[in-house]
């Protein structure tokens, strides 16, 4: 108790300095003068009874410093002398303290920036009660490379009936199947808005664990797989659509327009409440045709569940492949049923997954391989600054040698460096989260749908923490350095004979070497890396996609009530008539799916005289493709045989469809695809399957799921036929005019036809592009952008290192020009310094870049990891960089002058 | 010649330092239980005389006593002056200065007793 009473005084002590030194000083003045006096007394003289009274009772000094020791915190007032000091020596070189703090900024805030993207999407668990026991379930197509794919609705009900791992199981469908964007029309007030929607079964709602801030969830009655065309008419809203669009108003029980219809809204959701990062707005109820409902092949669910309690995903996993077994038998179907090991192209297998990683996906590896990439920069920029620092040490030696002769102890000294080290690296962290937040924010803006989970992104604890942690871990490796260069120089001391060597041997630069391979290693490593990776995106970028992409632009649109599939067909004819009519417009068409990323609609189709591997007169078609007017033509795709759809067609009685190529292959091979018939699966589209059709052209192959996937069999059907259309579809020009340029024409246009219809998604094929490989793109540039970070860091460092060794060695150097050696062996030689440290760099580097590539291995595309063109052109590139970095202080020795230099020491 | 003991302090040695440091304090709160309020010099002045000439303190040591002593609140300082004139910083013990002292006069005298038997125990 005292002894806290003691410390806490002590603590005021430090602070606010109670009994002044003056206090304190003149009370032991008087005791020295009554020391003295009693000299005095007893006969010395004055100047003897001084030093009498000095020698028994000390010092003054002394005396002042053990009163100081004792008034306050000894380690808190070294602690505040020594970070005095340090900043009035970086004061004194603004210089170094700026490159220093700029360095630092820039590396750290790197960090923080990547970290803050790690914490959100990643470590950031999702925002659901208990959330590690969510799982979701997906179906895998491994012929046509579809992962996480959506499941039929028969084997959903089945699966929900058969298991016994899960507590709750439940569906959703979001958007990019045929019958959804993932938006719908919202009337608010007399505004039309575009709001991004989800729809879900209440079973998903239950697994998950939301409960609604105002009104109810769905009850069973709403949700329907047996409906004769829509959902029931209810709704529930966003908490942020509800404040931004209808002022948060009452609302529930109240009415709102969805896509053109009445929906009642029977809840509110509470804030940022939402599901697979899909930024919903909008909660409607699931609703399907009962033709869907009852199609194994039609794939339209997503599902997601709880586990039970104690249930493990191992467990599940195991019960899973037990029932894709023998699943027919199970459910007591037959049929288009998952199986354990899919053989052929139809047939597909089931996965569970945790919800987490679903929703972070591939983008997890490229979230962790940018962190890497960040604390590599970061790596060099510390070399860098341990160089400085050295070279720093190294000029203040006398100061050094003074205070140790003053009594400074060595570790006082090397206590002394490390403040100066970790004030800079503080004051740098302190910059770069300043930075970072800047860059976080813009990378938001950016690129708001690259990263899944990015809108939850922020500088929040974690983010600020891990900046401190690495802010302090950085500052204790670079102030070690001048004590490491110190160690290693005195033992090579000690191991040699004799005390000092002369300045020129090359053993006080160990240190400093070392580093300089290690950046140009790191910075190689980096480069290879971000090589590799410009290249796949090169290689994706140049993937032939099966149409022309030039001059391409494409919008979507979407007919709902009152319009019915007989009435729209029409409509969308007259929009395609108008479009083409139009100036500046070569030609339009209309279709059911964007390319070159769809999802698949895979449907089992007859197919005359023909039996597939069962025995059976099916085939499962991928990718159905429902077209209005030219589409080949305005697309630019090629016919491999045969002919388009003519306008003509409509009006004749024969029923036509075109197949691609991949499917003549498949079905027809070696026979002339031309004249065979096939019964299109139109249920894919919601409608009656129709009759026999004839194939009466193969269409070259067009990229359907991604860029980087194979094609799938394709059927191509013309809608102005079959008089039916589904209510969204995308439109496609082939014109030399910009979307702005387009946009009032068009929307005009589309007005003529239905005022009511928003143009939606308008942009030219390029951006679609684009937006498909969006996220190797991301990851590129960042990763490119650090590379160039990292070789400028490199060469700067070779270039600082080399200078000084040149400078140290200039005595040197000076004596070899006057002994007669020719300016060009000069240069020779300081090159041949730096060129060999680079090579072992770059070799160094060259080896852990093969081993660092296989993490991002199954990024790449159309390139290897141990690719060698790739490698040869950046140790090539660093090489010649490394070599421009040595040749200013090479040219510089090769110019010293003999004469002043001798003259000056 | 009888050995003298100078307790002087190195600022480093902080083990032994508390020892010796405890011992001190304790001399300094009996001297002023025992003669009333005093400046520094007069508690040395005396501490030398009753020990014979065997304590000399020097400020470095007897200065941060008197200063902890005071932090914990066993004893408190004010400017005063002596009969001198002079301006000297005179110190006086507290009640809780009065109890710490009968605590450590306590547990001496039991240390003193059994070192005593210890020890006697060798003859």
């Amino acid at each position: 108790m005292d002894a806290l009473r003691e410390w806490w005084r002590r603590l005021l002590g430090t602070l606010t300095r109670r009994r002044h030194d003056q206090d304190i000083e003149a009370e032991m003045q008087a005791h020295l003068e009554l020391a003295a006096e009693e000299g005095r007394r007893r006969g010395l003289s004055s100047e003897q009874a001084e030093r009498a009274a000095r020698l028994q009772v000390g010092g003054l000094s002394q005396a002042m410093e053990a009163m100081r020791d004792q008034r306050g915190l000894p380690w808190l007032d070294e602690l505040s002398r020594d970070i005095r000091h340090a900043l009035r020596s970086l004061r004194r070189t603004p210089l170094f303290t700026a490159i220093a703090l700029l360095t630092l900024g820039l590396g750290i805030g790197a960090n923080t920036a990547i970290f803050s993207i790690v914490n959100a999407v990643i470590l950031r668990p999702l925002p659901y009660s208990n959330p590690g026991r969510l799982m979701n379930l997906t179906a895998e197509f491994s012929a046509v490379g579809r992962t996480e794919d959506t499941l039929s609705i028969p084997e959903y009900l089945e699966f929900r009936r058969m298991n016994q791992s899960f507590q709750t199981l439940g569906a959703y469908t979001t958007g990019a199947d045929v019958y959804t964007t993932g938006e719908v029309n919202l009337l608010a007030g007399d505004r039309p808005l575009r709001a991004r929607s989800i729809s879900v079964d209440r079973q998903l709602l239950d697994a998950i664990g939301v409960q609604p801030a105002q009104g109810r969830l769905f009850n069973d009655q709403e949700i329907s797989f047996e409906t004769r065309g829509l959902a029931a008419p209810v709704a529930i809203l966003s908490h942020e659509l509800w404040q931004a669009a209808f002022g948060g108003q009452p609302l529930v029980g109240g009415s709102v327009k969805i896509d053109g219809r009445p929906h009642e809204i029977v809840g509110i959701m509470p804030p940022a409440t939402d599901l697979m990062d899909n930024r919903t707005e909008v909660w409607l109820p699931l609703g399907f045709h009962r033709e869907i409902g009852r199609n194994r092949s039609m794939h339209v669910l997503h599902i997601a569940g709880r586990l039970k309690d104690g249930v493990t995903e191992d467990s599940a996993q195991a019960e899973l492949n037990a029932l894709l077994e023998n699943w027919g038998e199970r459910a007591g179907v037959s049929g288009h049923v998952p199986k354990s090991h899919p053989e052929r192209t139809a047939e597909h297998t089931l996965r569970l997954r945790p919800m987490h990683a679903a929703v972070v996906g591939t983008a997890g590896r490229s979230v962790w391989i940018l962190q890497v990439a960040v604390g590599l920069v970061l790596l060099i920029g510390c070399a860098n600054l341990a160089n400085l620092l050295i070279a720093r040490t190294e000029s203040r030696r006398r100061e050094f040698a003074v205070r140790t002769a003053l009594g400074a102890g060595r570790t006082r000294l090397m206590r002394q460096t490390l403040t100066e080290a970790l004030i800079l690296s503080v004051g740098g962290g302190m910059l770069g989260i300043w930075l970072a937040a800047a860059a976080v924010h813009a990378i938001v803006l950016a690129y708001p749908t690259s990263v899944p989970r990015i809108s939850g992104i922020s500088i929040d604890v974690s983010v600020l923490l891990f900046a401190l942690a690495i802010s302090v871990v950085t500052g204790v490796l670079f102030g070690l350095a001048p004590i490491a260069q110190k160690q290693t120089n005195d033992l090579m001391t000690a191991l040699k004979q004799g005390g000092e060597r002369s300045n020129s041997s090359g053993g006080r630069h160990h240190v400093r070497s070392l580093l300089v391979v290690a950046e140009v290693a790191m910075a190689v490593m980096l480069v290879v890396g971000a090589g590799l990776l410009i290249r796949t995106v090169y290689n994706l970028n140049s993937v032939n996609t099966g149409f022309d992409r030039s001059r391409l632009v494409t919008f979507s649109i979407t007919l709902p009530e009152p319009y019915d599939p007989d009435t729209r067909a029409p409509a969308y004819q007259r929009l395609v008539d108008k479009l083409r009519a139009a100036p500046g417009i070569q030609n339009a068409a209309i279709m059911s799916g964007l390319p070159p990323d769809r999802r698949p609609t895979p449907a089992n189709t007859a197919i005359e005289n023909y039996t597939n591997a069962d025995g059976r007169p099916i085939e499962l078609i991928d990718y159905y493709q429902a077209v209005i007017g030219d589409y080949f033509a305005t697309m630019g795709i090629p016919l491999v045989a045969g002919r388009a759809f003519e306008p003509g067609d409509s009006s004749s009685s024969g029923r036509f469809v075109v197949v691609n190529e991949t499917l003549a292959n498949r079905i027809w091979k070696g026979q002339n695809p031309i004249g065979q018939r096939i019964r299109p699966a139109l249920g894919v589209f919601g409608f009656a399957n129709g009759p026999w059709h004839t194939v009466i052209g193969v269409a070259k192959d067009v990229k359907q799921g991604g860029v980087e996937n194979q094609t799938g069999s394709e059927v191509y059907v013309s809608l102005d036929q079959i008089g039916l259309a589904p209510p969204t579809m995308n439109v496609v020009l082939r014109t030399t005019l910009t979307p702005a340029t387009l946009s009032q024409s068009l929307q005009r246009l589309v007005s003529e036809v239905d005022p009511a219809v928003p143009i939606v998604r308008l942009r030219d094929m390029d951006s679609v592009f684009a937006e498909s490989i969006r996220r190797p793109r991301l990851l590129t540039t960042l990763l490119g952008g650090f590379a160039c970070l990292a070789l400028l860091l490199a060469t700067i460092g070779t270039y600082g290192v080399l200078s000084y060794i040149v400078a140290e060695r200039r005595h040197d150097i000076g004596v070899r020009i006057a002994l007669g050696a020719g300016r060009s062996s000069v240069f020779a030689m300081v090159m041949k310094q730096g060129m060999q440290l680079t090579v072992a760099g770059v070799v160094v580097g060259v080896i852990g870049a093969l081993g660092l590539n296989q993490l991002i291995a199954s990024m790449l595309f159309g390139v290897e990891p141990t690719d060698a063109t790739t490698v040869a052109a950046v140790s090539a590139t660093i090489t010649l960089a490394a070599a421009i970095a040595c040749w200013l202080p090479a040219w510089r020795a090769s110019r010293l002058d003999p004469m002043v230099l001798l003259k000056h020491d | 010649m009888e050995p003298e003991y100078s307790i002087g302090m190195s600022n480093r040695d902080n083990r032994k330092a508390d020892i010796l440091q405890g011992t001190l304090d304790v001399m300094v709160l009996q001297m002023l239980n025992a003669l009333g309020p005093l400046h520094g010099y007069a508690v040395a002045a005396r501490l030398e005389q009753i020990s014979s000439g065997a304590l000399r303190l020097n400020m470095g040591t007897l200065y941060p006593s008197l200063m902890r002593l005071e932090q914990r609140g066993f004893i408190r300082g004010d400017w005063d002056v002596t009969e001198n004139n002079r301006k000297a910083r005179f110190y006086a013990i507290t009640a809780a200065g009065r109890r710490q002292l009968t605590r450590q006069k306590d547990e001496w005298d039991r240390t003193v007793s059994i070192m005593r038997a210890v020890l006697r125990e060798q003859d």
